[in-house]
């Protein structure tokens, strides 16, 4: 169930069947990342890849005594571009790997290409998602549906990922989705088609209890990719966005040229994988603790070596030291600039209403709050107008609804027209009409209960109250209490006992705070394995431009409010 | 308790100690506790049952999942929810994911193409073998006609009134042609001819036969070929008559273009480029680390951990052996990266960037091997572990030179960093590449033996004006810069480095005779500088005594005797009644030259010094080795001097003569005295290496130092528990010097100079010790070795360099050539040539270029010295300073031995004045000997360098 591994074991494969010798891993745009996600270079590089190269790059210079090793996604444009490659080799010996199934047909045309007689391996090894950490994929599509429905190329994007995602992991799941979201049931009626048409391929090892895929909508929360996050992980991305793994610090004042742009895996950086799901307060005395540990460790000045213990210490040190003087650079640049960033835009406060609005019911604190910092100048356009937004959803039907009133003094501020109209659109996307379920107001009993005694034991943090729905949701489907109605199965067999492989996956991309809610429910379910993935990982910017690109806002309110409804209800 | 029953499952958490039911919170277990079980009868035994049943349960988490406890303690942070499932880093590992292969579709795909295209292929080609069976160019043309048509059916002319390919219209004019493969029929135009060294090429199974066709003259051929086509088809009356072509094949393009195409691939089979090549033998070396490394850490560790399992030596040598191989694979890597990069149209960035990520991954991959190579138990450790004396005693000889080896092996590595960028691209354009690594040490020793005892600083030094001098040659002045700039820093590093075991020393030793010898001899030395350039210009007397080469001291007292005469006399008075011998000679009036020769060229006192019998050979061979085992190898002459002799000498002859000397330490401050010389010297001897090649100036000089005393004496030295501790101390500095590396390979300065801060440090403490214990006499060498006289000597060479430059004419022609040959560019190169001319010593004399590539080395290196005095000669000109030792040693001998020189070299000396050539072989053997003695001081030298040091004085 470990996605990166999945990955990973097959790109060591390949190289593994190329033999010894030195090779190029031809890659598309988008196995580019696969690769990268899942490898560094240097790792790569000690297993002789040492060229890596864009099949669809034209400057490529003929050397024979290079092994080609092409990975690539079974796109028609690559297709084409293999073709004119074996046509005219420029390496000695060519070993096709495709990322997902290809079609006889291209087989044939690539095999009538090959006269040179250069192509030793053509196999499919799904490795055709992105693997952000073990129990999280992403596919990064960005505006994968237009109005509540799918666009067709990302639709059949979205499906090969997850059919490739399930092949990599060797599970044929049954397919659960959430009733409220047509996308979702497009999608489960797809990935199933595939799972029916290649039948040999989801031919695995059964099972006691078989595993299952939960496909969910966006639409359903639209709440947590609003909010501003304060774990390390999501943080960052929120702040500074995560682009597989890496993090662009360029706009940050006085950056060093080599920390313009930092990598952040959890694959091969200790502190990361220790720190990545801890909140800002922790990594806060964890950095120190970091510096002081490297202080300690680093070599002074003024301070010989006075022993010989002294010395072995430091010789034994010293690649540590190395290694860590990396990190700690890295690391305390990034925190620098999240905490810069917290005092300038206030985050603090900022954070604290938006969690008031997210997990309590109090209308008029929340709007007195929400009033309070649309005031604040320190306060940006965007955390003003999420805020609003969250506003509007969770009082969308509060009876002294008072969104009017924000959205004038949204304007007073001087906040732009494309975030106004964001609020609506936002509402739109995610508002109570199109929800499945309730986000806000407790259901049953229990969770009624569970919020008195939290509300007894006091609030630990109050950046950190608000769970995501998809805990409810996983909650619920571990227990095996998620309700049929809602998010009914996918044929006629229904799972008797509790799931065991979960793999959810969330259209319209999920977020890192549900990565950290997934993997903390790994950690403290026995017995269950969940993996979370989504069209995309949000933070508050991506998901703004998801619900822009979905050009809900653009329709006019009437038609649209019928069409979600009708589309959602039926 | 059902659950326990089911081994598998396996919980944590809240649970319940009696149901075993999981509860989510502390909270939640206390009232579910309270409520259910509060009216059990919990009595002592069924809870006694339910914690071995747990400790049961533990147990069979820890067999089973190994991957939950690691889950655990990595999850300290989250006491909140650390219980019960799984961290996702610690999901057990899952075979690899589904595939799918489409091989077999593919391949009967292709084959059903390929066979088509193969028999296509091998039809055209056994036609062509046909058509080439015989013998065209003496076969009339009727019959190659014959032949031809009978190879395939020509297609009916009548059938193809139009040329297929470019639709002209045949006629008288435009005639029909045949394809000699297909029978096919074209146009002139559209014809295209096979030469037959390409025919034969196809045909022949093995490419051998056609060894003598290669590509590079098919080509033009065929480019022949088509222009011919195309020049005969413009006049195409012409071309009726051009029915004779007996060494083409008419073809068609189809039929060409296939047959080419094949014609690549046979080529790119045949051809292996350089990179494979080297890439093979690289990764060899790294497989040969994979097996050898785990081994050796086996053998470290057991050995550490004081086992006896391995024996010492043998890791030892397994170190050494690794070590070589890590130096192989950066020497490789480092070539791979250069490849090329001189080629006129340069190569493919992606070829570069090939060349780069290999090198890149070798220097990780070194990098990280290396600096897992664990260091040895020092000996002590060893002893007390297995309280065998002997035993360790004789180990710990070995473990010392296999420590020192090492040190080598990682200087030598660190010595390439400085060429990595420049050095190799220097050579490579020259295309002799006597500095590579894998062959770096031609330029720089004589001898390896030697070198092995080198100081690496030193080693440093001299590489890198090896590599100066290289890039100036080739006018990269840029990576001169660059290089100089690291020069300056090694020499600093150096100085500093010396001055502090000048220190050490002086504080051991502070007898004043001494001191006072010392003083006199430096002046007398700095005076020497002066005269020498006198003498050059017009002193007859200098000459005369240096004519003498078998007596050296005539030379140490010269400079006394010319224009500091009271120097001289000092020095006399202080220590030598060698100088009243040497006074006499002065004035003896022999050829001027040949006393500027000794003193200036000790390199070629080296070479030219030796027995008749090699004599010849010798000079051809750069390296001063032979003469240098020869010397020591037979007993020398002079009784005193020998034993002194043959312990500086680096090589395995010091080491085993490690009684202790006395008069090692004499030589010390003798030849730190000897350092102001080298400077004013450092100019004149370079010519001398001029013929032989030898790539630097700096190299002689590394002999010299490779005895570096310290540590060959330390490491040998009577006092065999102590050593133990330097041990351990070399090993740091060998690792400290590893990383060095590394950094500079990062480009990481700030660390390398922590790391530098720590290596001086260390060496520091390295001196100390064996300043210590093995020295005590080193006090010598106190403020007074220091000396103010830098100023003093700047000013002289100043003098000197104005005054010579007056007189260089004069000079040159009171060499035995009396007008000189070549316009010398400087003052300096004018006496070097000077010195070089003289038929005796050089007879081919020396070209005045290379004269000009020492002095600009020299100066390159020697540039910094101009501020700081003297330092920097002691690298340049080896030779000057072994000169200056040279005269020293003399010295040293007369308080032992007051009378050992004056009869024996003193009288040689006079004779050979008379002599001439033949007398001059002599005095060179007898020179060589004496060289000897020189290269013990050379080590010592340098702390004098920097006479700054001064404030240093304890």
């Amino acid at each position: 169930m470990n996605v990166v591994l999945a990955v990973k074991q097959y790109i060591s494969k390949m190289i593994e069947d190329s033999g010894p010798g030195m090779k190029v891993l031809l890659m598309d745009k988008e196995t580019t990342g696969i690769v990268s996600m899942v490898y560094t270079q240097s790792e790569i590089l000690q297993k002789e890849v040492y060229l890596f190269e864009r099949i669809d790059s034209a400057n490529r210079e003929v050397m024979k005594h290079l092994k080609a090793i092409c990975f690539l996604r079974p796109t028609k444009e690559n297709v084409d571009y293999l073709i004119q490659e074996l046509r005219r080799p420029k390496y000695s010996i060519y070993f096709i790997y495709f990322s997902n199934v290809i079609s006889k047909s291209d087989v044939k045309s690539l095999a009538e290409a090959d006269e040179q007689e250069v192509v030793a391996e053509v196999q499919e090894f799904y490795g055709d998602y992105i693997a952000v950490n073990p129990h999280l994929f992403s596919l990064n599509i960005l505006g994968c549906c237009q109005g509540r429905n799918w666009d067709p190329a990302q639709l059949s994007r979205t499906t090969q990922g997850l059919t490739a995602l399930l092949l990599s992991l060797k599970k044929c799941p049954m397919i659960r989705y959430q009733l409220s979201s047509e996308a979702a049931k497009r999608l489960a009626e797809c990935v199933k088609q595939v799972i029916t048409k290649e039948y040999e391929l989801f031919e695995f090892r059964r099972t006691e209890v078989p595993p299952l895929l939960l496909i969910l909508d966006r639409c359903d929360d639209a709440i947590t990719p609003l909010l501003n996050q304060w774990t390390y992980q999501a943080m960052v991305h929120e702040l500074l966005g995560i682009n597989n793994n890496r993090i662009d610090l360029s706009r940050v004042p006085g950056i060093s040229k080599d920390l313009r742009e930092v990598v952040l895996s959890a694959e091969n950086d200790e502190f990361y994988a220790n720190n990545m799901y801890l909140n800002f307060a922790e990594i806060g005395s964890n950095i120190k603790n970091l510096m002081e540990d490297f202080q300690k460790k680093k070599p002074k000045e003024q301070q010989k070596l006075e022993s010989i213990a002294d010395m072995k210490a430091f010789v034994e040190n010293y690649p540590q030291f190395k290694k860590m003087s990396g990190t700690v650079s890295k690391h305390v640049t990034v925190v620098g600039e999240l905490s810069r960033l917290v005092g300038e835009r206030n985050l603090l406060e900022v954070s604290e209403v938006e969690q008031e609005l997210a997990c309590q019911n109090d209308h008029s604190s929340a709007l007195q709050n929400v009033k309070r910092l649309l005031q604040n100048p320190k306060v940006t356009e965007c955390d003003a107008a999420r805020l609003v937004m969250l506003y509007a959803l969770h009082y969308e039907r509060h009876s002294s609804n008072s969104l009017p009133g924000l959205m004038m003094d949204l304007r007073n501020k001087g906040v732009s027209e494309k975030y106004r109209k964001l609020v609506s659109a936002v509402v739109e996307y995610g508002g109570k009409r199109v929800r499945g379920s309730d986000l806000f107001s407790p259901k049953d009993a229990v969770a009624i209960t569970k919020q008195f005694l939290k509300g007894l034991k006091g609030i630990e943090n109050v950046y950190t109250q608000h769970q995501p729905f998809l805990h409810e949701t996983l909650d619920h489907l571990i227990k095996g209490k998620l309700k049929e109605n809602l998010y009914p199965y996918l044929g006629p067999s229904t799972l008797r006992d509790r799931p065991q492989d979960i793999i959810v996956f969330v259209i319209g991309g999920a977020t890192y705070e549900e990565a950290l809610t997934v993997y903390n429910l790994n950690r403290t379910t026995p017995g269950v394995r969940i993996v979370l993935g989504g069209t995309t990982v949000h933070n508050t910017k991506s998901f703004l431009e998801e619900v822009l690109s979905s050009g809900l806002h653009s329709r006019s309110k009437e038609s649209s409010q019928v069409t979600s409804r009708s589309a959602s209800r039926r | 308790m059902a659950s326990l029953d089911d081994p598998g499952e396996v919980r944590e958490g809240f649970l319940c100690p009696l149901c075993l039911k999981d509860l989510q919170s502390f909270y939640q277990l206390q009232t579910h506790y309270e409520e259910e079980h509060s009216g059990e009868d919990h009595d002592v035994k069924g809870q006694i049952k339910s914690l071995v049943q747990k400790a049961k349960k533990a147990k069979n988490r820890l067999l089973k999942r190994e991957g939950d406890d690691r889950a655990e303690s990595g999850a300290q942070g989250y006491e909140s929810f650390s219980y019960g499932g799984v961290d996702p880093y610690m999901w057990e590992p899952q075979e690899l994911g589904a595939v799918r292969s489409h091989l077999s579709d593919f391949k009967k795909h292709r084959a059903a193409r390929i066979d088509h295209y193969v028999v296509e292929v091998n039809k055209l080609i056994i036609r062509l073998e046909k058509l080439t069976a015989f013998d065209r160019t003496n076969a009339e043309s009727a019959k190659i006609r014959a032949i031809e048509k009978s190879v395939v059916p020509w297609v009916n002319d009548q059938d193809v009134p139009f040329c297929p390919d470019c639709g002209n219209k045949f006629s008288i004019r435009n005639r029909r042609h045949h394809c000699r493969l297909c029978g096919s029929i074209m146009c002139k135009k559209c014809m295209e001819l096979i030469s037959l060294p390409l025919a034969n090429k196809l045909t022949s199974a093995s490419k051998d036969s056609l060894s003598s066709h290669t590509s590079p003259s098919q080509s033009p051929n065929s480019v022949h070929g088509s222009r011919r086509g195309s020049i005969s088809s413009v006049s195409s009356v012409s071309s009726v008559l051009d029915e004779k072509d007996d060494d083409r094949i008419r073809c068609c393009t189809h039929c060409k273009g296939t047959l080419l195409k094949r014609e690549q691939q046979i080529d790119e089979k045949e051809h292996i480029p350089d990179i494979v090549k080297l890439y093979e033998k690289l990764q060899l070396c790294m497989e040969k680390v994979d097996q050898k490394a785990p081994e050796y850490i086996r053998m470290a560790a057991s050995l550490n951990a004081g086992e006896t399992t391995y024996r010492l030596e043998h890791a030892n040598d397994l170190r050494v052996e690794v070590q070589k191989v890590y130096e192989l694979i950066d020497a490789l890597s480092k070539k791979i990266l250069t490849l090329g990069l001189n080629q006129d149209p340069p190569p493919h960035p992606n070829t570069l960037r090939l060349q780069r990520m290999i090198r890149y991954s070798a220097t990780l991959f070194v990098q990280e091997k290396l600096l897992g190579l664990m260091s040895l138990p020092t000996q002590e450790q060893f002893e007390e572990l297995k309280k065998r004396k002997e035993e360790m005693e004789r180990k710990k000889m070995l473990e010392k030179q296999a420590s020192l080896e090492s040190q080598r092996r990682l200087e030598e590595r660190r010595s390439d960093l400085p060429s990595r960028a420049n050095g190799e691209v220097v050579y490579l354009r020259r295309g002799s590449a006597p500095l590579r690594k894998a062959e770096g040490w031609l330029p720089l020793s004589g001898g390896q033996g030697q070198s092995e005892d080198l100081d690496p600083l030193l080693q440093q030094i001299h590489n890198i004006t090896s590599f100066i001098k290289q890039a100036k040659a080739a006018g990269r002045t840029d990576e001169v810069r660059t290089l100089q700039e690291n020069l300056r820093q090694l020499q600093d590093e150096y100085d500093q480095q010396q001055t502090e075991k000048a220190i050490e020393l002086s504080r051991k030793q502070a007898e004043e005779e001494d001191l006072q010898r010392e003083q006199l001899q430096m002046l007398c030395e700095r005076e020497w500088e002066r005269e020498r350039e006198q003498f050059q210009a017009a002193s007859l007397h200098t000459r005369t005594r240096s004519l003498d080469f078998r007596e050296i001291r005539p030379f140490q007292l010269e400079p006394s005797t010319e224009p500091c005469t009271h120097l001289a006399h000092a020095l006399d008075l202080g220590s030598s009644p060698v100088q009243s011998s040497a006074t006499p000679k002065t004035p003896s009036p022999s050829s001027a030259l040949e006393p500027v020769r000794v003193w200036s060229g000790p390199p070629a006192l080296g070479q030219e010094f030796l027995p008749p019998s090699t004599m010849s050979q010798q000079r051809e061979v750069p390296s001063l080795n032979p003469f240098e085992e020869e010397d020591s190898a037979s007993p020398t002459a002079e009784g005193s001097t020998s034993p002194r002799a043959a312990e500086p000498s680096c090589g395995p002859p010091s080491r085993i003569l490690k009684e202790y000397n006395p008069f090692e330490e004499e030589e010390e401050e003798v030849a730190v005295a000897g350092n102001p010389f080298t400077n004013s010297n450092s100019p004149a001897p370079n010519p001398f290496s001029e013929e032989d090649e030898r790539p630097v100036p700096g190299n002689p000089f590394e002999e010299a130092t490779c005895t570096n005393p310290f540590e060959v004496d330390s490491d040998s030295g009577p006092e065999g528990e102590e050593p133990i501790e330097e041990e351990l101390l070399l090993q740091q500095i060998d690792n400290i010097k590893a990383y060095i590396f590394d950094a500079k390979q990062c480009g990481r300065l700030d660390e390398v100079e922590v790391l530098t801060e720590n290596l001086r440090e260390l060496k520091r403490t390295l001196a100390k010790q064996k300043g210590g214990s093995d020295w005590p006499l080193g006090r010598e060498l106190t403020s007074q070795d220091k000396w103010p006289p830098q100023n003093l000597e700047r000013d002289d060479y100043i003098e000197n360099e104005t005054f010579q430059e007056e007189g260089a004419l004069k000079r040159i022609g009171t060499c035995s050539h009396p007008q000189p040959r070549l316009k010398a560019p400087t003052a300096q190169d004018y006496k070097f040539q000077a010195t070089l001319r003289h038929p005796r010593w050089l007879p081919g004399g020396i070209s005045c270029e290379s004269a000009r590539e020492v002095e600009t080395a020299r100066r390159s290196c020697g540039g910094r010295s101009a501020g700081g005095g003297v330092c920097c000669s002691g690298h340049s000109s080896p030779l000057a300073s072994r000169l200056d030792q040279r005269s020293h040693a003399h010295e040293r001998p007369l308080p032992d031995s007051p009378h050992p020189a004056v009869p024996g070299p003193g009288g040689r000396g006079v004779q050979g004045h008379g002599e001439g050539h033949d007398g001059e072989l002599q005095h060179a053997r007898e020179a060589g000997r004496r060289r000897q003695e020189i290269c013990v001081f050379q080590h010592t030298s340098n702390p004098i360098q920097k006479p700054l040091g001064a404030d240093h004085d304890v």
